[in-house]
């Protein structure tokens, strides 16, 4: 049963063929991503001399720790609260047919269509001293005078979920879709309700959607810049903000090389942790 | 074998009651009434969209009719959800889950009914045993061939003891040798265990080999309700006659006891071969292949026909012929001991009377 590497239902390609079909791709990763991640990377080591001084740098100052840890929480908070916000419509959608299917579809993708500049930007007009939400919030009488809800870590969550929440509710969607629908009658015929039969069956089938989604919403939200930078407050940077603020503003290349180094991995800790722990590649060709 | 499994046995009988369900203008199911026994193993046949899926599944409540109602056990099931109906099912396409285990697949309805987990294990290996699978509990379903995997199905749906057994089409997505092993399998079990099956097929070989009664559906409507043998032999009308076996049919005058074919051959025919009255004027005469025997042409009471086409079969041959008036009959007759027939020569066959039956033309489908 076991396929061969570049093998597939079967068919089997020419090496040839293969490279061909990779190298632009490869080609893309290597020249404008991997050459300038490795470029950054050494930077940290050999400036000024070979050194690991800026290493040393991150975490001698307990600053950059506690941006770390604040970037990982919220990353954390924002993959939950999108997990919970999407789950609901995912499976709305992988339960609808006809026009509602693609007005759901068309109200998930909407943001697409607008660039994450605007998004954000519309988060800081809501969130505004006299902005909707806190026009709304004194209104009902929950609060008389306004609120400080722009700037605040609450605000780069909200927004951040906003932003990123398609890429959490398309793999959901499309695992949900793929559970063929006979499962849920065994399941009900064998006496589970539909609750029952959510968490025995319609759940563990969707775990690769979920935890795809989360993973890809996980790993941006870690490195996400606009955002955090737009809406949030500078007391309380986001990695991506502080490394940006180190070359832009401080033009410390090294050191922002060091971080970039600790964030990419931070990353693939996680990555490697989370596959190990749920088996994602068993999941993913189990599903296959 | 296991005790577990095997006691409290014997079926729940099964009462529809002029079942009618409507997908927007489409009547999918029209007036279908039909009473099944405790322990009755009833075949639903019928060619595609006829129905016979939508009153199983309204049988397991996955489908609420328009009308009607449905009884199980004396219990009137009609709005109950189909987790709270107690009854087994095994679907057509195996549906097991693929994220447990074998031996949990099976004891999934034990784990819904709160059975604790030792016990579980026990019954299910119990009910793995009885479909001969004993000791696979531990693979995943994937492991297993589609045959191993359509008895873990029926595993499943035995393995809380359920009175009623629904099965849609579970054998279609089999081949043939593993098709009629799970046939003698389901039927060891159905008088093992006792259960009543209502059993979806659109295969009538299957049909009448497993079935105690078969329910013919055509179009939403139930044409007949006979056990094998009637239903082959005296089927009611024009449709289960054709759709049964094979079945000439001839257009005919009816007196009221001769059937006169267009050139004035006639055929006596008893009283028995009406299954209802029919009405003097046009009928069918309709006679199986196999009643039918080759004499020398002219003998009396035979009728004259031209062979067309000589069909070898091994044990026996189809031969094709035309009446005078061009209306084609099919004889299935023994190849041994038969004087050879070739295309073009004319034969006379011949007729036992009982073997005819007569039906009123306008009742054709």
């Amino acid at each position: 049963m076991k396929a061969g590497f570049f093998e597939a239902n079967g068919r089997q390609m020419s090496r040839g063929a293969i490279l061909l079909l990779m190298a632009p791709f490869f080609a893309l990763v290597i020249f404008a991503f991997l050459y300038p991640l490795g470029s950054l990377l050494s930077l940290s080591v050999l400036e000024p001399s070979p050194t690991l001084t800026n290493y040393e740098r991150v975490f001698d100052n307990p600053i950059y720790a506690t941006v770390l840890y604040r970037t990982l929480r919220m990353a954390l908070l924002v993959s939950l609260l999108s997990l919970a916000l999407s789950l609901p419509v995912a499976i709305l959608m992988a339960n609808s047919r006809g026009p509602k299917a693609v007005f759901l579809t068309a109200c998930v993708l909407l943001p697409f269509w607008s660039s994450v500049l605007v998004r954000t930007a519309a988060w800081s007009i809501l969130l505004q001293r006299n902005g909707l939400v806190n026009e709304f919030l004194q209104g009902i009488g929950i609060t008389s005078e306004p609120l400080r809800l722009l700037y605040t870590q609450g605000a780069v969550v909200i927004a951040m979920t906003h932003v990123l929440m398609p890429f959490m509710v398309l793999p959901i969607y499309g695992a949900l879709r793929n559970i063929p629908f006979d499962y849920n009658r065994a399941a009900a015929i064998c006496g589970a309700g539909p609750l029952r039969s959510f968490w025995e069956v319609t759940l563990p089938l969707a775990m690769p959607g979920i935890l795809g989604g989360f993973i890809l919403v996980f790993l941006t939200a870690l490195g996400y810049f606009i955002t955090p930078s737009l809406l949030g407050s500078p007391q309380e940077m986001m990695i991506a903000t502080l490394i940006s603020q180190q070359i832009r503003e401080n033009l410390d290349w090294p050191f922002a090389a060091a971080l970039v180094g600790v964030l990419t991995l931070l990353v693939t800790i996680i990555t490697l942790v989370f596959s190990k722990v749920f088996r994602f590649e068993r999941m993913l060709g189990a599903r296959a | 074998m296991s005790q577990t499994v095997s006691s409290n046995n014997k079926g729940a009988s099964i009462e529809i009651d002029r079942l009618a369900k409507t997908f927007g203008s489409v009547r999918a199911v029209d007036d279908v009434s039909l009473t099944i026994e405790p322990g009755e193993f009833v075949a639903l046949l019928g060619p595609s969209g006829s129905g016979k899926s939508t009153v199983l599944m309204s049988v397991a409540g996955f489908e609420r009719p328009s009308a009607g109602r449905i009884m199980i056990g004396g219990k009137d099931c009609t709005r109950l959800p189909p987790n709270k109906r107690d009854i087994g099912m095994v679907f057509q396409h195996y549906t097991l889950f693929p994220h447990l285990s074998v031996g949990d697949n099976v004891a999934f309805p034990l784990k819904m009914r709160g059975v604790a987990k030792a016990e579980r294990r026990r019954q299910a290996e119990a009910a793995l045993e009885i479909v001969r699978l004993g000791g696979y509990g531990d693979r995943m379903p994937k492991q297993l061939s589609g045959g191993q995997q359509q008895r873990v199905a029926l595993a499943r749906a035995i393995v809380y003891n359920p009175q009623v057994l629904l099965m849609d089409e579970p054998l279609s997505a089999l081949d043939k040798n593993l098709r009629e092993e799970m046939q003698i399998e389901i039927k060891r079990l159905h008088a093992e265990l006792g259960f009543t099956v209502v059993f979806v097929t659109h295969d009538q070989g299957e049909a009448l080999t497993m079935a105690d009664r078969i329910a013919i559906l055509k179009a939403g409507r139930l044409q007949q309700v006979s056990p094998a043998r009637e239903l082959y032999e005296r089927p009611s009308n024009l449709f289960a006659a054709s759709f049964i076996g094979e079945m000439n049919m001839l257009p005919v005058q009816w007196d009221g006891a001769n059937a006169t074919f267009s050139e004035r051959e006639h055929i006596r025919l008893p009283d028995s071969a009406s299954i209802e009255t029919v009405p003097s004027g046009r009928a069918v005469l309709a006679v199986r292949p196999e009643r039918l025997s080759v004499t020398s042409p002219g003998e009396t009471g035979s009728w004259r026909a031209t062979v067309s086409d000589v069909v070898y079969a091994g044990a026996g041959s189809l031969l094709i012929t035309h009446l005078h008036d061009g209306s084609e009959v099919r004889l299935r007759v023994a190849s041994a001991g038969q004087a050879p027939v070739r295309p073009g020569q004319a034969i006379g066959i011949k007729v036992p009377p009982e073997a005819a039956l007569l039906y009123p033309a306008d009742a054709a489908r």
